[in-house]
């Protein structure tokens, strides 16, 4: 027994100086080599199995984070202007990586075979994929405010680049994007100056000082230009517009990888900067004048209406990108929520929740992705049936869909049942509505999805469909299967969550495989979906040895509203799904905040007309009078005021 | 005290070679060429020399003649002046004339505009910074007609009442400081006016000043020049007027305001005039339509910019506009040589990025740095002016707000370009293929601006040292008064 304990583990004798190093420099070269090497056909393999090695460096890494090792250093510093620029990899910021490389590594994988043959342009998107690998890296590893600025830029600039690759409409939805992302980072860059000006400094130490330091107005400028400009990028409300026509028209395999973590790259600023630096106390002490209010509460409120709106938007959509890219944002919601209640319940359920939908939402996108390929669209209203003709499609996409809407046995019913129980444990029953009312659209619309493209009919011009090919089904069929497995044994996903959970400090949430016991109440995945499992074979049991005989139904057997329709009427309901909750809805679809996003446009249209009149040269000398005069009342008033 | 008497060299060279040119071009057709590249260059190694020796030993002066400062003509020269003296230099050489057509009148105007440059940033008394002052205004109005097109003659015409006006009103801002203070000379003024310039005279000399220079300078709202004869003047004087010329305005006028006018009336002034400018520049260029007037009107957004940062008091705001200044030196010129390609509307870049893609990631390079992306040189001119205007007043946080709207307003109209470069009409013809030959400039500006990339932190020290060497008032006073002989 002593001789175990005594045992040295191999990633002790690794130079831990150097993992972040070797990751960063990994990334680099895979960038700068598939710009250059992109063109050829093995160059998606190459870097899926470069995305693997790093996913081992970073499993190495996570070992020693979670033996005790409180970051990883970077070897890279620079010193600019008398500021000193640093990279360090805690815990955090590797939890992140890790579901970066990973989404990385399928999205490059799903590419290399035959979607990405068809591609035009697929070796730029490789490069650009591992280009925004790099970038998140860096943001990842940030170690002070400027090189955390620096690495949201380039996290930003990365995902445009990589936006524009679908042409025509992903170009007008990447620029939409590059407006908000640039409006984000210039109130980033205003905050990261700000403490700058009260602390001559820009380490995440002077953070605190700064907070400590400044005036109550002063701490509410700070919070709201961080909250905004992270915001952006997680597309919370009001600043979502951009998101899901931009996710949608990037092309599948990017898309996937975009929609599992671009956006959590704004969640992760937001943890790094709200609650870990300034902590949740001083934003829970930070009160709205005249109301019960305080920062964090009302962050927790934008969290929930992010949450409940993006999730009933998503519900009206029609294409099955776009449905998905707005449950994205509602999603990112969830996340936020978790985190802010700041019990070590909500922490953990909010970041598993990260975890979770990277999973299920790439492996949703590489179906909705298949389904593409093979059909030609994603428009609901033009698919139906497909169940018959690309059966694994259907499993990967079922499986997704339960994991969206949070139901047992995916994974993504323990993170939001986590978060739930400690929106319960802490004493928020509204916000706890909130969260179920966003179930329930949830739950409604991924319906309307595998109905649309999966159940029903199948249309005459897809009779001959195939299943999509191995390399294809394969990536998306496994993370279909992490989903699962994490689902059945949350434990595993828990333990990945523990070693974020420690570098934002606070309690740790104890587990176990199977899931959590609290004292209010505890959750066994591996009691739930045994007892489910256990149900549905008892119920398969009982139909098939009690029921009538078996009688194969066609697909093309209807029956509809009474009515019977025989074989040669093909019918399948798709149009207009949900017309009685759509009545209901429908007049909050007015879109309030298009019409704000429109006006600010015409806004600086007709600032813009104006200038240019004043600019007319034909006044220029009324101008310079003009400016004299009003010049020497102004000087002429200054020496006399005063 | 340092004494150069070479500090005249950079002025009277090319001043010389302007007179001597014509008669040269009359003796040999191609001989008139080869001489005006040949005084640039000798122009250039003088005034080399004279920066190494400044940057070695410090701050120099000269007194022309023997006759000592209040009196006599002092030039100054410290390693800010030498920095924009070299800098018109290498303006001069990369945009002289490309074409093969022997006429020696633009290269007179250019070497007269050589002179006139270095001696306005080098006098060290306002009467002779108002003399380079015209001497370089009229030298620009005879280059902006250079193009020899009807739009260019009325644009320059209307460019000379504008700027004949202006240089009036700074006249009578000299003879205003001149009545209150005796004197002219930028040291003598140094030492009085704190007694005899303080309160609205100075004030209102200091606006007259202002508005005369401000022309030059693009200074809101004596700019209204600029999209008219940036749109019909040669891309090369566009590029020498916009990159180099409007700066050496704004460093006259940042050394009244250093020297002569340190209070807060003068400041607030060319801040309120800076943050219109901003404003007025970006707004107007996301209206405009075609590529040369939305990077004229983005020039004078960049200046306003500047201005703001010479507004701010004290080394931090000079080390900043230092920085903005030679930072947007380096990318004007080489947008309006990327516009010059494609006059008209912006709808004809389609397709772009195909016939010329590496002309496509220049500007791509640019307009990322031009908006302050990290981690390329714009990025790190804009964050010393945020550090600047953060330590400063109320005010300042003002302007700063604007500079990061005026940037995001920028990022759009710049990649709305860009938009149409890379996207476009995927069918029928793409935009014209172009020369790379015609371009050369630009790539070389290009180049520079990556290389500057890895060279932030030696550039930083070196331009702080610069700014604080300008803002050391006694200094400098007593180097002109005493150091001349």
């Amino acid at each position: 027994m002593s001789l175990l304990l005594r045992r040295r583990f191999f990633w002790e004798e690794i130079d831990l100086m150097s993992l972040l190093d070797i990751l960063l420099l990994v990334a680099a070269l895979l960038a700068s080599g598939l710009f250059v090497l992109g063109r050829g056909s093995f160059a998606g393999w190459l870097a899926t199995v470069v995305y693997g090695l790093m996913l081992a460096v970073l499993a190495i890494a996570g070992l020693a984070l979670d033996s005790g090792v409180a970051f990883i250093p970077s070897a890279m510093s620079f010193e600019i202007l008398g500021r000193n620029l640093g990279w360090r990899l805690d815990g955090l910021g590797w939890f992140f990586a890790l579901l970066t490389v990973g989404a990385a590594f399928f999205a490059s994988w799903y590419g290399s075979g035959e979607w990405g043959r068809k591609q035009k342009r697929m070796g730029l998107q490789h490069a650009l994929l591992a280009l925004n690998v790099l970038a998140m890296l860096l943001l990842l590893s940030s170690g002070d405010l400027l090189s955390l600025f620096i690495g949201w830029e380039l996290v930003s600039w990365a995902a445009f680049a990589i936006m524009t690759q679908g042409g025509g409409p992903a170009v007008a939805a990447a620029y939409r994007y590059m407006i908000y992302a640039l409006a984000g980072a210039m109130a980033v860059f205003a905050a990261i100056m700000l403490v700058q000006n009260v602390t001559g400094g820009l380490g995440f130490a002077d953070l605190q000082t700064a907070i400590s330091a400044m005036s109550t107005a002063q701490v509410w400028v700070l919070f709201i230009l961080f909250a905004a400009g992270f915001g952006v990028k997680m597309a919370l409300m009001p600043f979502h517009l951009w998101q899901a026509p931009a996710y949608s028209e990037t092309p599948g395999a990017s898309s996937a990888f975009l929609n599992a973590v671009s956006a959590r790259m704004g969640l992760f600023a937001l943890i790094l900067v709200l609650v870990k630096l300034t902590g949740l106390e001083a934003l829970g002490s930070l009160a709205i004048p005249f109301t019960f209010m305080s920062a964090k509460s009302a962050l927790m409120w934008v969290a929930a209406i992010t949450m409940v709106v993006p999730t009933f938007i998503a519900l009206m959509q029609t294409d099955a990108r776009m449905l998905l890219t707005w449950h994205g944002i509602g999603q990112g919601g969830y996340m936020l929520l978790g985190v802010l209640v700041g019990t070590s319940l909500g922490t953990a359920g909010g970041l598993m929740h990260v975890f979770n939908y990277a999973t299920y939402q790439a492996a949703l996108f590489l179906a909705v992705t298949a389904v593409i390929h093979r059909a030609g669209t994603s428009d609901l209203d033009e698919l139906g049936g497909l169940i018959t003709r690309m059966p694994w499609t259907y499993v990967t996409l079922l499986m997704g869909i339960i994991g969206l809407a949070g139901l047992p046995p995916m994974n993504g019913f323990v993170s939001k049942w986590m978060i739930y129980k400690s929106l319960l444990d802490g004493g928020q029953p509204l916000l706890l509505i909130m969260a179920f009312a966003a179930t329930l659209g949830t739950i409604l619309s991924v319906y309307k999805l595998i109905h649309n493209i999966f159940l029903g009919q199948l249309r005459r011009e897809h009779q001959h469909l195939k299943e999509a090919p191995v390399s294809m089904v394969l990536p998306m069929l496994i993370l279909a299967g992490i989903g699962f497995v994490t689902g059945f044994m949350p434990g595993l996903a828990l333990n990945i969550t523990d070693i974020a959970q420690r570098a934002i400090g606070g309690d740790m949430l104890p587990h176990h495989l199977g899931g959590v016991t609290l004292a209010t109440g505890s959750l066994n995945m591996l009691w739930v979906v045994g007892v489910l499992i256990g149900a549905i074979g008892a119920g398969a049991l009982i139909f098939y040895l009690l029921g009538n005989r078996r009688y194969e139904v066609h697909q093309f057997d209807n029956y509809a509203g009474g009515h019977f329709l025989s074989a040669d009427i093909r019918y399948h309901f798709s149009h207009e799904f949900y017309p009685g909750l759509a009545r209901v809805i429908g007049p909050w679809y007015r879109g309030s905040i298009v019409r704000a996003e429109q006006g600010i446009g015409i806004l600086v249209n007709v600032a813009g007309d104006l200038w240019q009149a004043v600019f007319r040269v034909a006044y220029t000398p009324l101008y310079m009078l003009l400016v004299v005069v009003l010049g020497l009342v102004f000087t002429g008033s200054w020496g006399i005021v005063p | 005290m340092n004494t150069v008497p070479q500090i005249i060299f950079p002025v009277a060279i090319p001043l010389i070679a302007a007179f001597l040119l014509p008669i040269a071009g009359r003796c040999h057709a191609g001989f008139g060429r080869i001489f005006g590249r040949a005084a640039v260059l000798v122009t250039f190694l003088a005034s080399a020399l004279l920066a190494w020796q400044v940057a070695g030993a410090g701050p120099a002066s000269s007194a022309m003649g023997g006759f000592k400062a209040p009196l006599g003509i002092v030039f100054y020269a410290d390693n800010l002046a030498m920095a924009f003296v070299l800098l018109l230099n290498i303006g001069v050489w990369l945009f002289w004339p490309s074409g093969d057509e022997d006429r020696s009148g633009p290269y007179t105007l250019l070497l007269t505009l050589l002179g006139g440059g270095a001696g306005l940033v080098l006098s060290g008394d306002l009467f002779n910074i108002f003399v380079f002052y015209e001497i370089v205004a009229v030298a620009s109005y005879g280059l902006a007609a250079s193009g020899g097109s009807a739009a260019g003659f009325g644009a320059s015409l209307r460019y000379l009442l504008l700027s004949a006006l202006g240089s009036s009103l700074a006249l009578m801002g000299i003879a205003l400081v001149y009545a209150a203070a005796g004197t002219l000379n930028l040291a003598d003024l140094a030492l009085l006016a704190p007694d005899v310039l303080r309160g609205p005279p100075g004030a209102a000399a200091f606006l007259l000043l202002l508005i005369g220079f401000g022309v030059k300078a693009e200074l809101f709202p004596v700019n209204s020049w600029v999209p008219e004869i940036y749109a019909s003047a040669p891309v090369r004087v566009t590029s020498l007027l916009a990159g180099i010329v409007s700066k050496l305005a704004l460093i006259v006028i940042l050394r009244f305001l250093v020297l002569v006018f340190p209070m807060p009336s003068a400041y607030g002034l060319l801040l309120t005039l800076g943050i219109l400018g901003v404003l007025a520049g970006e707004l107007a260029a996301y209206r405009a339509r075609d590529l040369n007037s939305t990077f004229a009107w983005s020039s004078i957004a960049q200046l306003g910019v500047i201005a703001i940062a010479f507004s701010i008091p004290g080394p931090a705001g000079i080390a900043a506009g230092i920085a903005l200044a030679l930072h947007h030196a380096v990318v004007k010129p080489a947008f309006f040589f990327i516009a010059d390609k494609w006059r008209g509307d912006v709808k004809l870049l389609s397709g772009g990025a195909r016939t010329s893609p590496l002309v496509a990631a220049l500007f791509v390079l640019l307009s990322l740095s031009i908006i302050g992306i990290p981690p390329l040189p714009g990025f790190w001119a804009k964050y010393l002016l945020l550090d600047a205007a953060f330590s400063s007043s109320p005010a300042y946080w003002l302007a700063a707000a604007v500079v990061l709207a005026g940037a995001v307003v920028e990022g759009a109209y710049l990649f709305r370009a860009a938009g149409f470069f890379y996207g476009g009409p995927q069918k029928g013809r793409g935009a014209a293929l172009f020369m790379p030959g015609e371009l050369v400039p630009a790539f070389v500006l290009g180049a520079v601006l990556l290389v500057a990339m890895f060279a932030i932190a030696p550039l930083g020290a070196y331009i702080t040292s610069m700014a604080v060497q300008a803002a050391d008032v006694p200094a400098i006073a007593a180097q002109i008064l005493l150091g001349g002989n």
